[in-house]
């Protein structure tokens, strides 16, 4: 009798040790499972970008851009449309999938008639004049699961839909100081597989900046952020982006992504 | 006036004042009589403004000094606004060896300051610039690399030399980050909360005592938010420590003037009731305390002794006269005779502070001449009630000082009796001589005050020795200036500022501002179009110019702002691109600097604008500046004349006599002329503080001539004898007390002067001349005027009327 008990009570403690041990594990397989969401092999897709500064004066870009997979490297390219005086410039980029190889990145300034090569971006780097860096970009709401070490918060609703609060703190300070965040913390919608809201928080602990993915569709099938609002609570900048036209379908020629078709680009 | 007139005038002067005293007998007989009720009154009064006091908040910030509504000021804040500016912390690596900053351990310091600077509470650890933040842009065959400074730590000696080659191709970084000789470099820090700018300071003061220097290696920290933060910080503290300092020094001349328990506490009682329900009235209406309110609570020691003073005075003659007399029956003597030169006094006073309040365009010191008038009452309602209350419950002991009196009537013996009257004989024996040297000693001091120059220089409040004193000096010697002067560009349209021609007259704007004295360097969007311009065409040096194509300045401007972070370029230009700022690094912030620099620059943009649809405006640290210390260089002479003017008309009004007016305001007027003679002299500059202390001086320095003033008054009227023989007894007694009174101003306000602070030893000193003055004219100008010219305001009005 004695003994049933000893097992009786261990085995009711069983599920909590193993719980504990578990959600951490949890944790990582939710983001595991965000970076396994499908995103297309290629796209097309127009976007704005409406940049609000500190004293609400809006500035409106308009780019149209491709994106392209080859194997697991990436290649993005995007040409500004609006306003006027910059339109036909364009940025490529080929993103490597090895960490330690440099990204390329070629420019064109349509009033300077030539191609230029510049040196790759820092992740933490900002994109463009928005208050999103060049690693979100890059990522499309996927995170780089070794950055960070994953605990599960809790459970809340973000636009009415139950999502899963996930921290993400970086595995070091160097990890840190590269991005920039001493913490974040996501809200997953389980069903989509995608953050729908995230916070940010600098360094020091400030808090710096809120993502919030204010429209997701499904397109083609696959899930899709149309728009984003980004502010940045420090400097009280705020980015809003709007994906239009996208197009997971039309084939994306391989040539679009080189040198020749950025200068010839919009023409 | 025959002898008949001058007796039965004088019969009728003393019926009068006997009348007088009658109704001060009555007043003060029933407030004896009450003296439980009035005194605990008094008390709950007390205690009632003192309980707001916890709540005064102190404001320590060098803005509150100018009114919030000045346009420069306004101006400054839009510009602010819209362009996101901050004062900035500073941290300098200075290294005078051979290669200057140029050497892996300055190098490495500079990596480590700015690693530890990011991770301070109150620094934006994403605005933190220095060299190890910063990346070279250099133009190559096929583009552009973008490279740290920094690209692996610890920096080693095969890295410097890239370094120096990127920063020397780099003219923006040129004398902002690193020092044109390469002798110093900068670590920038942006402050989130600007309020706490001195506990910033400080924290990176400890924090750098950990810096890993090597040999040759100084640190300095400066930064203009942070010098005006820490001064008022600065002189507050040394402030706090002093003024109860200066109240042990008064109560001490206190015990010497009295030699008695009572005669030392309960002025002490009266101060600290009067200091209390000032600072608990000033919390209570929202005024808060600013760093010169430090002067005010000296000035209120002043005023609230003074009272006490002139009371025991009188306490202890009515005590000699008769030994043998009650509490209740000498206090009330002493408050008949004393309420109206003490009522007097208070009502000059008030005039005189109500006078700088009007005056004045600083909010502090309006809130100072409000409080100081509030005080001065405060002391008098004290001194009438609480005193005559306390003192009747007490029984009536003779002071040591005052015991020897008196066989010969109305003269006290004692040492500083006999002295003063010495003195008074000398006076009265050679009044026409002692006016015409009084005369003369004016014209002089008036040609030495004619030496005052306005001028005002922050850096200055600080001891030379002083570590933020050496920093400012060190960095904006090798630096191209840690002090700023805007223009603001501002066009029709948006995009208007990338217009070709407006760029380039804000390329010559610069070039003009470059040209001008302690104008180190300047800084617009135009440099970095121009450097982009270069690095993408294969860093050409001919190319480091305003491309004529508008378009390919709104790309080259996308390409720089593509590769930063939203709020880079915020400084220089705002978001709709129809505003730009151009900075000029300036290495000094003195008033006379700056008269030349805003005129010079004013009439160049009013020459050179507007220009393309553009318009400049001048703004900046050092044109608030400029304008708010203009403004009280040139209000400070009417707030003199105007401070004068209240004193002559309430003299005049209490006195009923223009005549009484005028001999009330000659002490103060040479009080003001000796400040300013000693300004002058030494070489003290009329600047923000200084510019108070002539109100000051007259606010403390018409208590003598109203004393003496009431005090010849009294004398003239009531005894018998020749004019001289009557003033003479005027300095026993009344002239004793002033000199109580005087010392115990000056030694308190001289305590001041071991302060650490040059501002508060300049206040000290200038405060014991202004004292010192008022007394020495009050007691040797005023009877010998009144003996030369015989004024009828002496003599009662029904004398006049006979």
């Amino acid at each position: 009798m004695k003994f049933s008990l000893t097992i009786l009570s261990l085995l009711t403690a069983l599920p909590v040790l193993l719980n504990a041990a578990d959600l951490d594990a949890s944790a990582r397989g939710i983001i595991e499972a965000v970076n396994a969401r499908e995103d297309g092999n290629h796209v097309t897709r127009d976007a704005t970008f409406e940049l609000t500064d500190r004293r609400g004066i809006t500035r409106v870009e308009k780019t149209t851009g491709y994106r392209k997979y080859f194997g697991d490297e990436k290649r993005t390219v995007i040409f500004y449309t609006e306003p006027s005086n910059v339109r036909g410039t364009g940025f490529l980029t080929w993103d490597y999938p090895d960490a330690g190889t440099e990204d390329d990145q070629w420019l064109y300034l349509p009033a300077l008639g030539k191609v230029r090569r510049i040196s790759a971006s820092d992740r933490g780097d900002y994109f463009l004049g928005t208050d999103l860096t060049y690693d979100e970009i890059k990522k499309e709401n996927k995170i780089e699961i070794d950055d960070y070490h994953y605990t599960i918060v809790g459970d809340t609703v973000i636009d009415g839909v139950p999502v899963t609060e996930i921290e993400a703190v970086p595995i070091n300070e160097a990890v840190a100081r590269e991005l920039g965040y001493s913490r974040i913390v996501l809200s997953v919608d389980r069903e989509i597989q995608m953050s729908r809201h995230s916070e940010y928080w600098d360094v020091n602990g400030n808090h710096l900046k809120t993502i919030h993915n204010a429209g997701i569709e499904q397109i083609d099938g696959i899930w899709t952020v149309t728009e984003v609002t980004v502010v940045n609570h420090k400097t009280n900048h705020k980015t809003r982006l709007l994906f239009e036209n996208i197009d997971y379908q039309t084939d994306v020629p391989d040539r679009i992504f080189n040198q020749q078709m950025l200068e010839r680009g919009l023409r | 006036m025959n002898k008949e007139t001058d007796v039965i005038g004088s019969k009728q002067m003393l019926a009068q004042l006997k009348e007088t005293d009658m109704q001060g007998n009555r007043v003060f007989s029933q407030l004896i009589r009450w003296r439980w009720p009035t005194l605990i009154i008094s008390l709950l009064f007390f205690g009632v403004l003192a309980v707001n006091a916890p709540k005064l908040t102190r404001d320590t910030s060098s803005d509150a000094f100018i009114d919030p509504l000045d346009p420069a000021l306004l101006n400054r804040e839009r510009v602010e606004e819209i362009f996101g500016l901050a004062d900035p912390i500073v941290i300098a690596v200075v290294n005078e060896g051979k290669d200057g900053i140029y050497n892996p351990g300055s190098l490495n310091l500079v990596a480590w300051i700015t690693d530890q600077l990011m991770r301070v509470g109150n620094i934006d650890p994403d605005q933190v610039t220095s060299l190890a933040t910063e990346s070279s842009i250099t133009g190559t065959a096929s583009g552009m690399e973008v490279d740290d400074f920094f690209e692996t730590l610890p920096v080693a000696q095969a890295n410097v030399d890239r370094i120096k080659t990127g920063v020397d191709n780099f003219p923006l970084y040129q004398g902002s980050l690193v020092a044109r000789n390469g002798k110093a470099t900068v670590v920038i820090g942006e402050l989130i909360d600007p309020d706490l700018a001195t506990e910033t300071y400080q924290e990176i003061m400890t924090l750098l005592e950990e810096a890993p220097a090597s040999p040759g290696d100084a640190l300095h920290v400066t930064g203009e938010g942070a010098v005006a933060a820490y001064l008022s910080t600065y002189v507050d503290s040394d402030a706090s420590r002093l003024n109860p300092l200066a109240a042990v020094v008064i109560t001490i001349v206190l015990l010497l003037a009295f030699r008695t328990l009572r005669g030392t506490l309960l002025p002490n009682l009266i101060v600290l009731l009067t200091a209390g329900g000032t600072v608990g009235a000033m919390a209570a209406s929202g005024v808060s305390f600013y760093v010169i309110t430090n002067g005010l609570i000296v000035c209120m020691i002043g005023i609230a002794v003074a009272d006490s003073v002139h009371i025991f005075s009188q306490y202890y003659e009515e005590i000699s006269k008769d030994p043998l007399a009650d509490g209740k029956t000498v206090t009330q003597r002493a408050m008949s005779a004393m309420w109206k030169p003490v009522t007097l006094t208070t009502l000059t006073t008030m005039a005189g502070f109500f006078a700088l309040a009007l005056t004045t365009t600083m909010p502090p010191i309006y809130y100072f001449g409000i409080f100081g008038a509030w005080a001065v009452g405060l002391a008098w309602l004290f001194s009438m009630t609480t005193l005559p209350a306390i003192l009747s419950m007490l029984k009536p002991k003779q002071s040591r000082s005052f015991r020897a009196a008196t066989e010969e009537r109305g003269l006290s013996l004692n040492v500083t009796g006999r002295l003063m009257h010495r003195f008074g004989t000398a006076v009265v024996n050679w009044p026409l001589g002692v006016v015409v040297t009084g005369t003369l000693i004016a014209v002089i001091a008036t040609v030495g005050a004619m030496f005052v120059v306005a001028n005002e220089e922050r850096i200055d409040s600080f001891r030379t020795e002083e570590p933020i004193h050496i920093a400012d000096r060190t960095i904006n010697r090798l630096m191209d200036g840690t002090y700023y002067l805007d223009v603001m560009i501002e066009t029709e349209q948006a995009e208007g500022v990338l217009e070709p021609a407006v760029l380039r007259q804000i390329d010559q704007t610069q070039r003009y501002l470059e040209t001008l004295p302690n104008v180190g360097g300047t800084t617009s969007i135009v440099d970095y179009i121009k450097r982009m311009h270069q690095a993408i065409n294969e860093d050409d040096p001919d190319y480091y110019s305003i491309p004529d194509n508008k378009n390919l300045i709104a790309q080259l401007f996308l390409l720089y702002s593509a590769s930063g972070d939203p709020s880079d370029f915020e400084e220089e230009i705002d978001g709709e691109r129809r505003l730009a700022l151009i900075r000029a690094n300036v290495a000094v912030n003195r008033y006379q600097d700056n008269s030349v620099l805003v005129q010079r620059v004013t009439e160049h943009l009013n020459e050179s604008y507007p220009v393309a649809g553009a318009s400049a405006t001048l703004t900046g640290d050092l044109n608030v500046d400029y304008h708010w210390i203009d403004g009280i260089v040139k209000s400070n002479l009417l707030s003199i004349v105007l401070c004068l003017s209240a004193v002559f008309l309430m003299a005049s009004i209490l006195f009923r006599s223009l005549v009484a007016g005028l001999f009330a305001t000659v002490p103060v007027s040479m009080a003001v002329l000796f400040v300013y003679a000693v300004m002058g002299v030494s070489g003290i500059w009329l600047g923000v503080s200084t510019s108070m202390f002539a109100s000051i001086a007259i606010g403390l320095g018409v208590d003598f001539s109203i004393h003496t003033l009431h005090s010849m008054q009294e004398k003239i009227s009531a005894v018998t004898g020749s004019w001289n023989e009557r003033l003479v007894t005027l300095y026993a007694s009344t002239g004793r007390a002033q000199l109580f009174n005087f010392l115990a101003i000056a030694l308190g306000f001289s305590v001041l002067m071991t302060s650490t602070v040059p501002p508060l030893v300049r206040f000290g000193a200038l405060v014991g001349v202004a004292v010192a003055s008022a007394f020495l004219a009050a007691m040797t100008l005023l009877p010998a005027m009144a003996l030369v010219f015989k004024p009828a305001f002496l003599h009662s009005n029904q004398t006049e009327k006979e």
